[in-house]
């Protein structure tokens, strides 16, 4: 029988199962949208993991970063978290971006939400920060993201040298020919399409590097001589600068201008030392990218 | 006589022509016999391509289909079909080519491409495969063997934000790319609502060996047999079975496993739901049975005969099955005694329509027993159509 009509003679037989479910489904559904209040309020689990693609052989360098920086923030919250390294990290997730935590019955992506997230529980690092100063760091937040995040994206999926002999290997290898060159075209058709959409198109390699420097550059001057960004206790803002500037310094790419641009600046450097030192010092080798 | 409506049956199997005649007359003309005659066989041709247009309304999804048919394309019976599917959730389509041996219209060949994407609520599941597979189809004696290697890439997706965490772990890209032979003995008449006769299909894969990244045998069969009892009634019986062994240290993917339960299957329970399964969503099993003993007989006081109530049967069951993972390091003998205990099975009646000749309607009344823990259950009323019935 026909693909088509297969599909029709099975689709009239779940929809009436459906109906059944689907009434099911939604009493669950309320149930657990009324007592969400209740799971905020329950304590940090001991067994709570971070996924992350595998770190040796696939991961990129933006979604280390992304990786870093909510390991850096729940570290600072003193909240503990296993890394788990799963090649489909990608797909489990919400939001399809790494990296996501499964806390409880709880799965939550990417920093910002992490950031709500652990702030419903009762565990915050902005709460001694008055109004201006969170509007402050809301602002160098959204920088780094437009900046920063933007400019690795650009250099990994849209720098013809560094996709052909890193991007296009790490992206693929888990998966068995063609699968491997299909799924890394179709990653890089995709974000050559946000590119474009953001503007960052037409851009050429030296003028996203102005960029960087431009960004490292004001983040620098907040910065100054303060151990942290706002001054003696770090914040979700230091866990994503952190993040960003140790992955740009230790990633080796097919040339190294990136991670120039942000050498230039020696009190961000002595900042990544201090937070490695500070909140990864235990964790020790587990930091050094190849 | 025989022989030329043999023939005739034969060119229409070829799906080529629109209309066969056969014309038989005494010899005329030079080169005539004595007692010899003409057997004329006069076609018409079906038209070179055809198309076909439908929509279609189900579960919550509307979709406009279109078909195009070239039934003759080099002039020895191929068949190319191609097949576009655009509905308001998923876009699917098919293009297959179809090469009968010439002369010999039991052995074939085809070729196909697909792209189909089907959606699983009872897993939370959503499933897009884009493939290609290539099959021969030849008779041994009075069977059918069909040898097929497919090569399949699935992507996984959640349906819900809800989802259970084992199911979120499925999501991603896999490639399949197995190898299969299927057997099938059918001496059914007719295979619709059959009146006599047995249906045997074994089916065998094999997967990892000729690339891709998912590794397992799997094997499953289904066995019918029918006998007509007094006063036009036909007892049913029907056996299905299959196993899953994943090769190397890999886990079986949620794709390829079995599933039990729902109106095609054992009645009485939901669609797919019965057996492992996390936060309620079904994960299917590696192992499973099923069997059902089924009397068939004409409507009571015989509505419509000889014409519209010949469609309908009333009809009485008896189902059973079970469904379960296996554990390999425990040994056939455990296997064997997992599969036995906790057995799901139900009883009831109902009416069945017959479609055509190759889908049939069933509303039955259902009684469940034997239900187990995370199993839903349809008791009551449960409405089924499809094409493979237990």
């Amino acid at each position: 029988m026909s693909l088509v009509a297969e599909a029709f003679v099975s689709q009239i037989a779940v929809s009436q199962q459906t109906a059944f479910f689907v009434v099911r489904k939604g009493d669950f559904t309320r149930i657990e949208e009324d007592s969400s209040l209740f799971k905020a309020a329950e304590p940090w689990p001991e067994n709570a993991t971070l996924y992350q693609q595998l770190k040796g052989e696939q991961i990129l360098l933006s979604d280390n970063a992304a990786s870093l920086a909510v390991q850096a923030f729940l570290q600072m919250c003193n909240l503990p978290v296993k890394v788990v390294c799963r090649a489909n990290a990608e797909y489990m997730s919400p939001s399809g971006k790494v990296p996501f935590i499964h806390v409880g019955n709880q799965v939550v992506s990417e920093l910002g939400p992490i950031v709500q997230f652990v702030k419903a529980k009762g565990h915050s690092l902005s709460d001694g920060l008055d109004e201006v100063q969170k509007a402050e760091m809301k602002a160098y937040m959204e920088l780094v993201n437009n900046m920063l995040l933007t400019a690795e994206l650009y250099l990994q999926w849209c720098d013809e040298a560094t996709v052909g002999e890193i991007t296009h290997a790490r992206y693929g290898s888990p998966y068995p020919w063609p699968l491997n060159h299909i799924l890394a075209y179709q990653k890089q058709w995709e974000v050559k399409r946000k590119m474009k959409a953001i503007g960052w198109g037409n851009k050429t390699l030296d003028q996203v590097l102005e960029d960087v420097d431009q960004c490292c550059q004001a983040l620098s001057q907040r910065l100054g001589t303060q151990p942290y960004f706002f001054n003696k206790q770090p914040t979700e803002l230091d866990a994503l600068v952190f993040g960003h500037l140790y992955t740009i310094l230790t990633t080796q790419l097919t040339n190294d201008e990136l991670s120039e641009k942000v050498k230039n600046y020696s009190n961000l450097l002595a900042f990544c030392r201090r937070i490695e030192q500070h909140y990864f010092g235990k964790v020790s080798s587990s930091i050094k990218l190849s | 006589m025989r022989k030329s409506h043999e023939a005739r049956e034969k060119l229409l199997r070829l799906g080529i022509f629109r209309q066969v005649d056969v014309l038989i007359d005494t010899c005329q003309g030079d080169n005539a016999l004595p007692n010899g005659l003409d057997v004329t066989f006069e076609v018409t041709e079906l038209r070179r391509l055809t198309g076909s247009y439908n929509t279609m309304v189900g579960n919550n999804e509307g979709s406009m289909v279109l078909g195009l048919k070239l039934p003759n394309l080099l002039g020895r019976a191929e068949k190319v079909t191609f097949q576009f599917s655009y509905g308001t959730k998923e876009t699917s389509y098919g293009l297959s080519f179809f090469k009968p041996q010439p002369g010999n219209f039991e052995r074939n060949f085809s070729v196909n491409l697909y792209k189909v994407t089907g959606q699983f609520p009872w897993s939370s599941l959503r499933e897009t495969d884009r493939g290609i597979s290539a099959e021969y189809s030849f008779p041994v004696w009075k069977t059918s063997h069909t040898v097929k290697w497919e090569g399949v890439w699935r992507e996984l997706g959640c349906l819900a934000r809800t989802v259970s965490f084992a199911v979120r772990k499925e999501s991603g890209h896999s490639l399949k790319s197995s190898l299969s032979h299927a057997m099938v003995i059918d001496s059914r008449n007719p295979s619709i609502l059959p009146r006599r006769g047995a249906l045997l299909k074994v089916n065998q894969e094999l997967a990892g060996y000729t690339g891709g990244d998912v590794s397992f045998i799997k094997e499953d069969f289904e066995l019918q047999l029918n006998k007509q009892l007094i006063l036009d009634s036909v007892f049913s019986a029907s056996l299905w079975g299959g196993m899953l062994v994943p090769i190397g240290d890999k886990l079986s993917s949620i794709a390829d496993r079995f599933y039990l339960g729902g109106p095609t299957s054992v009645r009485g329970f939901n669609m797919h739901s019965v057996g492992p399964q996390s936060e309620g969503d079904y994960l299917g099993g590696e192992a499973y049975w099923a069997g059902g003993l089924h009397l068939y007989t004409p409507l009571p006081f015989r509505p419509g005969q000889g014409g519209f109530g010949e469609l309908f049967r009333t009809h009485f069951f008896l189902n059973a099955g079970n469904l379960c993972n296996l554990n390999y390091g425990e040994g056939p003998r455990a296997h064997i005694r997992k599969l036995a205990e906790c057995i799901r099975w139900s009883y009831g009646a109902g009416i069945v329509l017959r479609l055509g000749n190759i889908a049939r309607l069933e509303l039955n009344y259902c009684v469940p027993m034997g239900v187990q823990g995370g199993d839903r259950i349809c008791d009551g009323v449960q409405f089924g159509a499809g094409i493979r019935f237990l």
